[in-house]
C-alpha cells in the first residue's frame, strides 16, 4: 500500500464513520452534542480561510454568524421565503460586509487589525441590540428572533428529529474542508501564505496581497453566515448577545489556534478535542465551583501556546507520519 | 446647560479612570508590541486587592495606594517572566507576536474565573469615610472619590512620563520600544525590560483599582467594561503614547457622559464604536502615535 492510498483509505474510513455514527448514537442529547461539535468545526474551518491562511487574526467572526441567522430568519418570518434561499442571501450579505471591513483593515498591522475586527463586531452587535426595526425589517432589538414551528420539511429547513440537522452540518463540514484543501493546493493558497508571512516580499514579487486577502475574507464570511442560518433553524431562537458576542468569536479563534491554524485538519482536531472537554467540564465542574471549567480552558490555551505554538496538529501529524511510514514500508517489503 | 456641564465634569472624571487603565495597556504595547488582553483582569485583581485590604484591615482607602501597586508590580513582573516570556522567545523576532495575544487572553480567562471561584459573582463595594462625600464647585457637585481618582490619574501619567524621560530604566524601556534589536546590541536585556514594562503596566492597573474601589463596584468580570474602552482609547490616542492614553480616556469619558444626557446609554456605546472606527480609517496612528506602528 502506498502512502497516498493509506491517506485516502483513512479519509474515506473517517467519513464513513461520521456518516454511520447516528446508527450508534441515538440519544437526542448526544446527537445534539455531535451536531454542535461539527458546527464549531465548520465555523473554525471557515475562519481558518482568513485567520489561518492569510496570517491575520480576526476576532469578530461571530458577527457573520449573526448576519446569516438574521437574514434567513427575517426572510422566513416576514416574507415566507425558504431559509435555504435566505441562507444564500445572508452569505452574500456577509461577504459584502466582510469586504467592506477588509478593505480598510487589511493594510493594518496585527494588533490594529485584531482590535478593529473586535470593534466592528461589537459595534454591529450593539447597534442590533438597540434597533427594533430597520425600515420594514423587524429585528426585535435585544430580544432576538423566535422562529415559529412550521410543517417539518426540507424546504422549511425544519425536521422532526435531529438526524437531518446532523447530516446537513456534516455535509457542510465536508464541503468546506474540501474547499480548504483545494485552496491550500492552489495558487491562491500559496499567495495567501506568502502574503501572511512576508507581506512586503510578496508584494515585491508582484502579488496583490490585499486582493487575495479580500477574496479569502469574502469567502470566509460567506461560509460563516451559512452556519448562522443553520444555527437559527436548529435552535429556532437566537438573540444578539448570545449569538454575536465576543465569546463565540474568541472560541472560534481558540479552536483554530489549539488545533493548529493554517492547517486543514487543525480546526477539526481542535473542535474534536475542545468541544467535548468544554461540554463535560461545564456539566460536571460548574456545579462544584463556578468558573472552574473556564480556568481549565484558559490554562489549556496557555499551555498549548507555551509548548505547542503551532497547535496540536503538528505533533499529531508527526506521529501519523511515523506510523504511516512503518505501515507502508512493511507493505512494500511484502 | 447646567446638566450638560455637570455631565461634562462627571465625564472628565470617569474618562480619567479609563485613561488610567489605558495607560498601563499603552505602556505594555509600546514596549512589547503586544495588546495585553488580560489588562482588564489585572485591573480586576487590583480592585479586589484594594477591596480586601480595606475590608480586612480597615485602613484609609488611599493608604492602599502605597501597598497595592508595588504588590501588583511584582505580580506582573513574574507573570510576564513565567508565562509570557517563553512564548515570546518561541516567536523569535517577529515584529508583532500574535501568539502572545492569545496567551494573554488565556491569562484573562484564568484570572477572571479564579476570582469567580474565590469570591463569587456578586457585586461588592466598600463603604468608606469618603465614599459619599462631595464638594460644590459653584453650582456643580463634585464627588470627592471621583475627583481624587482624576488627580491620581494625572499624577500617574506625569510621573510615568518623567520616569520614561529621566531614569535609566525608563530610557531602556523607550529604547526597546523604538528598536528591539538595536537596544539588544546596546546591552539592554530585552526580556528584563519586558518584565519591567509588564510589571509597571500591572502596577498602574493596581493604582486604578485603588482609586476606583471607593466608588465603583467590583466583580470578577469588571475588567471587560474597562478593557474594551481601554482598547479604543489606546488606538484613539496612538498605541504606545502616554499623553494619548490620557487624552483618549478623557474624550471617551466625555462622549459617554454627554451623549447619555440625550439618548439611551446603550446607544452611547454604539457611538463610541462608530467614532473609534472613523478615527481608525481617517488617522490610524491616533492623536500621538507613530506612523510605523500601524
Amino acid at each position: 500500500m502506498s502512502r497516498k492510498q493509506l491517506d485516502r483509505t483513512l479519509l474515506v474510513l473517517a467519513a464513513l464513520v461520521a456518516f454511520a455514527l447516528p446508527l450508534v448514537v441515538t440519544s437526542p442529547t448526544y446527537l445534539q452534542i455531535l451536531i454542535l461539535l461539527f458546527f464549531y468545526a465548520y465555523l473554525t474551518t471557515s475562519w481558518n480561510l482568513v485567520g489561518g491562511f492569510a496570517g491575520v487574526l480576526p476576532l469578530g467572526h461571530s458577527v457573520f454568524v449573526g448576519i446569516g441567522a438574521y437574514a434567513s430568519s427575517i426572510l422566513t418570518l416576514q416574507y415566507g421565503i425558504s431559509p435555504w434561499i435566505g441562507m444564500l442571501v445572508g452569505g452574500l450579505l456577509a461577504a459584502l460586509i466582510g469586504i467592506i471591513i477588509g478593505l480598510p483593515t487589511f493594510r493594518m498591522r496585527g494588533a490594529y487589525f485584531c482590535l478593529c475586527t473586535i470593534a466592528f463586531a461589537e459595534g454591529i452587535r450593539v447597534m442590533i441590540e438597540n434597533i427594533d426595526n430597520i425600515g420594514p425589517l423587524r429585528i426585535n432589538g435585544p430580544r432576538g428572533l423566535l422562529i415559529p414551528l412550521k410543517d417539518p420539511s426540507f424546504w422549511n429547513y425544519q425536521f422532526m428529529s435531529k438526524l437531518p440537522y446532523y447530516y446537513i452540518i456534516l455535509i457542510l463540514l465536508i464541503l468546506v474542508l474540501g474547499l480548504t484543501w483545494f485552496i491550500s493546493r492552489s495558487k491562491i493558497g500559496y499567495y495567501l501564505a506568502a502574503g501572511g508571512e512576508e507581506p512586503e516580499a510578496a508584494a515585491a514579487l508582484g502579488i496583490n496581497v490585499a486582493n487575495y486577502k479580500l477574496f479569502a475574507m469574502a469567502m470566509s464570511c460567506f461560509l460563516t453566515a451559512l452556519a448562522g442560518t443553520f444555527y437559527a433553524q436548529l435552535m429556532l431562537y437566537f438573540y444578539p448577545k448570545g449569538l454575536m458576542g465576543l465569546d463565540l468569536s474568541f472560541e472560534i479563534a481558540f479552536i483554530a489556534l489549539i488545533g493548529g491554524r493554517g492547517t486543514i485538519a487543525g480546526p477539526v482536531i481542535g473542535a474534536l478535542l475542545l468541544r467535548p472537554l468544554n461540554e463535560f467540564t461545564r456539566i460536571y465542574l460548574s456545579d462544584m465551583l463556578p468558573g472552574l471549567h473556564l480556568v481549565i480552558f484558559g490554562l489549556i490555551l496557555i499551555l498549548v501556546m507555551l509548548y505547542l505554538p503551532k497547535g496540536l496538529t503538528a505533533p499529531l501529524a508527526a506521529i501519523y507520519d511515523r506510523l504511516a511510514r512503518k505501515i507502508t514500508v512493511q507493505g512494500d517489503a511484502k | 446647560m447646567t446638566a450638560v456641564i455637570q455631565a461634562t465634569l462627571n465625564g472628565a472624571m470617569m474618562g480619567a479612570m479609563y485613561g488610567l487603565t489605558a495607560l498601563g495597556l499603552t505602556l505594555i504595547f509600546g514596549v512589547m508590541k503586544v495588546v495585553n488582553f488580560a489588562h482588564g483582569s489585572l485591573l480586576m485583581v487590583g480592585m479586589f486587592s484594594a477591596y480586601w485590604l480595606i475590608r480586612l484591615t480597615g485602613i484609609h482607602p488611599y493608604l492602599a495606594l502605597v501597598i497595592v501597586p508595588p504588590v501588583l508590580f511584582v505580580f506582573g513582573y513574574y507573570l510576564q517572566d513565567v508565562v509570557i516570556k517563553p512564548v515570546f522567545k518561541a516567536e523569535g523576532q517577529v515584529r508583532e507576536p500574535l501568539t502572545v495575544i492569545i496567551v494573554t487572553t488565556g491569562v484573562w480567562y484564568v484570572l477572571d474565573n479564579l476570582a469567580l471561584m474565590l469570591f463569587g459573582a456578586e457585586y461588592r463595594t466598600v463603604r468608606t469615610a469618603i465614599s459619599n462625600k462631595s464638594f460644590a464647585l459653584g453650582q456643580y457637585i463634585i464627588s470627592i472619590p471621583k475627583f481624587s481618582g482624576f488627580v491620581v490619574a494625572i499624577l500617574t501619567a506625569v510621573g510615568l512620563a518623567i520616569f520614561m524621560r529621566k531614569t535609566k530604566t525608563g530610557k531602556a524601556l523607550r529604547a526597546t520600544s523604538l528598536d528591539r534589536e538595536a537596544a539588544n546590541l546596546m546591552g539592554i536585556d530585552q526580556y528584563r525590560v519586558y518584565n519591567i514594562a509588564f510589571g509597571l503596566g500591572t502596577a498602574i492597573a493596581g493604582i486604578a483599582g485603588c482609586v476606583l474601589i471607593p466608588f465603583y463596584y467590583v466583580y470578577p468580570s469588571v475588567g471587560v467594561v474597562f478593557d474594551i474602552r481601554a482598547f479604543i482609547i489606546v488606538v484613539l490616542g496612538g498605541l504606545g503614547s502616554i499623553p494619548g492614553a490620557l487624552l483618549g480616556g478623557l474624550v471617551i469619558g466625555l462622549i459617554e457622559s454627554v451623549f447619555s444626557q440625550f439618548m439611551a446609554s446603550t446607544w452611547t456605546e454604539a457611538i463610541i464604536y462608530a467614532i473609534f472606527l472613523i478615527i481608525l480609517f481617517v488617522k490610524p496612528s491616533g492623536f500621538f502615535g507613530h506612523k510605523q506602528d500601524w
